[in-house]
């Protein structure tokens, strides 16, 4: 009996087929499969199954074919912790991608980079993680590299003259991404009317809403994962607030408007990646994802997906020895030059700037789009 | 902005008496604190949601489904897990942690079967209509949570009160050796108790996921957390206490957000309970419970 | 010996979460053993968690005195609320515990020391496998001396009947506050050694779900014995990485062995009189 996903075993199979040329590059996938994060870790894990099928399709990297092996480490940090031993020490990938979580990455991206081997996080957004080490990479792009410009432009568009702020008090992704925006609130001198919080689980949020209407804001700033930004949307739109909603990273999904419909006109959003992105590249890889799994892919979804491109990217650059601390070696080395332009757009490496100035990992460099919400859905700001 | 909060406050009390509601029903009678009655809850709205979207029924046919797949599973539980440690005597905790067990389960096999993405009631089978009070926004929805609860609370009590059924639960509740001696069915009624108790559970998960449009698998958890503030304020077993805690944890909850800070909600509900039970052993509105299983 | 590196670079996180759960149902279960409900023992091993890993990150104090310390800040907090808690008794006890615990999650949520939900990342990697090892046995042979003992008795007079202890002469309350505080001891320490093999801490770690994990662990292995809940936490530990070739049925599976344990088992799994009787008649086989 297996329960391995088909896609898998039919990944498998063809490796199995090439086998007797080129050596399978076998690359660990950890993600959080089930629990709360399943919902991002279900989309990430997607996402590289897709991409894995497409290298492999046309050939693989120089002839070897990519060989994930997925886990689920249910975003805790023990899981992550375990699931790294396992990929690193038993399965002897190559390199790790994941966790889901920035929480588990803290836990589990110092295994992989005590056992040199190269981790590379798709959604880990928090401050620090680049700090770890050199073997740390990731695709996922910093909150302080986007909010600035969406609120400086959200700003010229709507004459702000003060706003309201909202965010998931408990959550390491929502709370950091606030700090981001509180940050960028006091450089832009952009007064608050008043700060609002919640919690994971909360799904009433018309005690804070009523109070943000009450304080009279021009718009209002959300920190937020995209269930609870539609649930805070349709619930401001029940209690009588017109204005327009800026939002973070965490909005960056179809679901948003699946659910908020037409609560969420107006909305500011700067990410690196939006479904109605018409460059062919994201065309692509939103058809395909469709195709694959009957379903509107996300950002993590997306991410995932470039992620394993670029590392193929790298791959092609790597002789692979077949000793595979010296792979692992040259692997890390061959990363930070490896460039894309995938579902996200150009896709470059920056070295981390760490808080203690050793050297540290390596961080996403791309440029943020700016999405305005209208008809129910993300179109790129033109700055009309 | 304090009427609207009131008003946040009565829906917000309502959701949380009627979640605790189910949940009291079966430590009065089972005196078994059933934690997988949040997975039961969670199961409602997806059954409801599954009638509305695959079999296009229409809100109040998916609504008496939602209440006999959640009874069902109630019984379920009952019949096949309950039951043989009520057989075996098992000590007080073990049936606790069996129910544990049991919401781990049904949390991942609705997972398995709906996935761990948020889902919504299609925007056509909400009751629509919202309307303006002076300032304050009301939606038809939130008369409807607030009427519910009330109805069934009332319901509820009546029975307990007033039918010979009600007098056999109190029995039980009391000593369910004297209930038996008495010639009370009483097996018969633990099964009737834990279908009614997960069937009202169910219908609070419906009428939760329509009111806040997001139905996961892990929705039930943090209303568990509330809903043991609120049986415990409103003391053990004790339906209308289910009532008094649910809205008190609700307006304790909307106030501190309202004119504190929005970080204090639920530190407020839990410092509250936490200080209640200090003065008041037995919950706020409770009496003294001292049975054993 | 190669196999055997193998095998401890991938499993030795897996080791040492068995034994820092195992020290949390002990502390759980000793005081089940005062008849005493409590679930504040997630909330404890937090405390110890972050006061040892700010006292490593901060103040580089050797880790010997972070793990004291860490078991000393918990106790501390049990002295201070044990007298008015442990006027409750059953579940009100346990709900109050529970309730104590929330608020010290959303404590540490909303301070800044703590790094509030970002939690404290960066915890150097100090905990070895014989440390754990050895305040395990310490533990235990402690514990083991402790039941045997005058202490030991009362604990048991109280959990039979608490009226006649009282009745017996025995200082009820002070015994209470004792198991109280020397459970949140052990939770604390528990909490120190777990932040320092993981690297990070959060206040998620610490809630409704831990503490309700921790009791399971005590009650599945059975609290009869100190042998119950340390087999009660190895499975539990174990299981979910047992199962992970089932993938998306592992948590399914886990629920169901949960239930089905309790059903067959309801005195838990290690029952020493049963488990005695089955050694006897192993024996009576045999002759």
């Amino acid at each position: 009996m297996r329960f391995l996903p088909k896609s898998l075993v039919l990944v498998g199979a063809l490796a199995a087929a090439g086998l007797a040329q080129a050596a399978d590059i076998k690359i660990g996938v950890a993600a959080a499969l089930t629990g709360g994060a399943a919902q991002y870790g279900v989309a990430i894990r997607n996402g590289f199954q897709l991409a894995a099928d497409e290298i492999n399709a046309k050939g693989g990297v120089n002839g070897n074919k990519i060989q994930l092996v997925v886990e689920d480490e249910q975003g805790k940090k023990e899981e992550g912790i375990n699931v790294f031993k396992k990929l690193i020490f038993q399965d002897k990938v190559l390199m790790v991608f994941g966790p889901t979580l920035s929480n588990s990455m803290f836990a589990a991206g110092p295994v992989a980079n005590g056992a040199k081997t190269v981790v590379f996080g798709t959604s880990v957004t928090a401050n620090g993680i680049t700090d770890i080490g050199p073997y740390v990479f990731r695709n996922s792009v910093m909150e302080s590299d986007v909010l600035p410009v969406t609120v400086a432009t959200a700003t010229k568009h709507y004459k702000l003259k003060q706003v309201a702020v909202i965010y998931g008090n408990d959550d390491a992704f929502t709370k950091s991404g606030y700090d981001v925006f509180k940050k960028v609130l006091e450089d832009q001198k952009l007064p608050v009317t008043t700060t609002e919080t919640y919690v994971k689980g909360d799904v009433d949020f018309k005690a804070q809403l009523t109070k943000i209407k009450a304080s009279n804001p021009d718009a209002v700033i959300c920190s937020c994962l995209a269930e609870e930004a539609a649930n805070i949307m349709l619930q401001a739109r029940g209690l009588g607030i017109k204005v327009p909603f800026i939002g973070g990273n965490g909005f960056n999904s179809p679901k948003l408007f699946e659910i908020s419909k037409l609560a969420g006109e107006g909305t500011f959003v700067g990410s690196p990646w939006s479904n109605t992105n018409p460059a062919p590249a994201n065309k692509a890889f939103v058809a395909a994802y469709v195709k694959k799994y009957n379903a509107e892919p996300n950002q993590f979804a997306a991410q995932a997906f470039d992620a394993l491109h670029v590392a193929a990217a790298a791959l092609q650059e790597v002789k692979l020895s077949g000793d595979i601390a010296a792979d692992r070696e040259a692997l890390k080395n061959a990363l930070p030059k490896a460039t894309i332009n995938g579902a996200t757009g150009p896709f470059k490496f920056r070295p981390a700037v760490t808080k203690s100035g050793k050297p540290g990992g390596w961080d996403a460099d791309q440029k943020p789009f700016i999405y305005v919400v209208k008809g129910g859905k993300f179109t790129a700001f033109d700055g009309k | 902005m304090l009427e609207q909060q009131l008003l946040n406050a009565l829906t917000l009390g309502s959701v949380y008496a009627l979640f605790a509601l189910g949940f009291t029903l079966v430590f009065g009678v089972l005196a078994v604190i059933n934690l997988s009655h949040g997975a039961v809850f969670m199961v409602g709205s997806y059954a409801a949601l599954a009638m509305v979207s695959h079999l296009n029924a229409p809100l109040w046919v998916a609504m008496l489904g939602a209440m006999v797949v959640s009874g069902t599973i109630g019984l379920l539980v009952d019949v096949l897990v309950l039951k043989p440690l009520r057989a075996r005597n098992a000590p007080h905790l073990i049936p606790m942690i069996a129910t544990i067990g049991v919401g781990i389960m049904l949390t991942s096999a609705a997972q398995g079967l709906f996935g761990a993405e948020v889902l919504r009631f299609p925007e056509d089978v909400m009751p629509a209509g919202e309307f303006m009070v002076g300032d304050v926004h009301v939606r038809a929805l939130e008369i409807a949570i607030v009427a519910i609860a009330f109805l069934l609370m009332a319901v509820l009590f009546t029975i307990l009160k007033r039918t010979q059924l009600g007098r056999a639960l109190r029995a039980i509740a009391e000593s369910p050796k004297a209930a038996y001696l008495l010639g009370i069915n009483v097996e018969g009624l633990f099964h009737i108790t834990s279908f009614v108790a997960a069937a009202l559970g169910g219908i609070a998960g419906v009428l939760i996921g329509l009111n806040f449009n997001a139905i996961t698998p892990f929705m039930g958890q943090p209303m568990l957390h509330k809903g043991i503030a609120v049986i415990i304020l409103g003391g053990m077993g004790d339906i209308r206490g289910a009532l008094i805690g649910g809205l008190f944890l609700g307006f304790a909850e909307v106030i501190s957000k309202a004119y504190l800070s929005s970080q204090m909600g639920d530190a407020v509900a839990f410092g509250l309970l936490f200080l209640i039970l200090l003065v008041r052993p037995s919950g706020l509105f409770g009496r003294k419970l001292e049975r054993k299983a | 010996m190669e196999w055997f590196n193998d095998f401890w670079s991938t499993y030795s996180t897996l080791v040492f979460s068995v034994g820092v759960h195992a020290l949390l149902a002990l502390s759980i279960w000793l005081t089940l053993s005062c008849g005493l409900l409590s679930l504040a023992n997630a909330a404890f091993m937090g405390v110890g968690a972050y006061v040892s890993a700010l006292l490593t990150l901060h103040l580089e104090w050797s880790f010997g005195s972070v793990l004291l310390a860490g078991g000393i800040a918990p106790t501390l907090v049990a002295l201070i609320i044990g007298a008015p808690v442990l006027r409750l008794s059953g579940v009100y006890l346990a709900m109050a515990t529970l309730a104590f615990g929330e608020v010290v999650r959303i404590t540490v949520l909303n301070l800044e020391i703590t790094g509030g939900p970002e939690g404290l990342n960066g915890i150097p990697l100090a905990t070895e496998g014989w440390h754990i090892a050895l305040i395990l046995a310490v533990t235990v042979y402690g514990l083991a001396r402790l039941r045997r003992s005058k202490v030991g008795r009362a604990f048991e007079a109280i959990k039979e009947d608490e009226v006649a202890a009282r009745l017996m002469g025995i200082n009820v309350d002070r015994y209470k506050l004792l198991a109280f505080s020397l459970g949140a001891f052990i939770a604390g320490v528990a909490g120190a050694l777990n932040a320092h093999f993981t690297f990070f801490i959060s206040p998620r770690e610490y809630g409704f779900e831990n503490a309700v994990d921790i009791l399971t662990m005590a009650v599945l292995g059975g609290t009869s014995s100190l042998i119950g809940p340390m087999l009660g936490s190895s499975i539990l530990t174990l299981l979910p990485e047992l199962l992970r070739s089932l993938q998306d049925f592992r948590s399914l599976v886990n629920g169901a062995v949960l239930v089905l344990v309790v059903l067959f088992l309801p005195k838990g799994l290690w029952e020493s009189r049963r488990i005695r009787a089955f050694f006897k008649r192993l024996k009576g086989g045999q002759a």
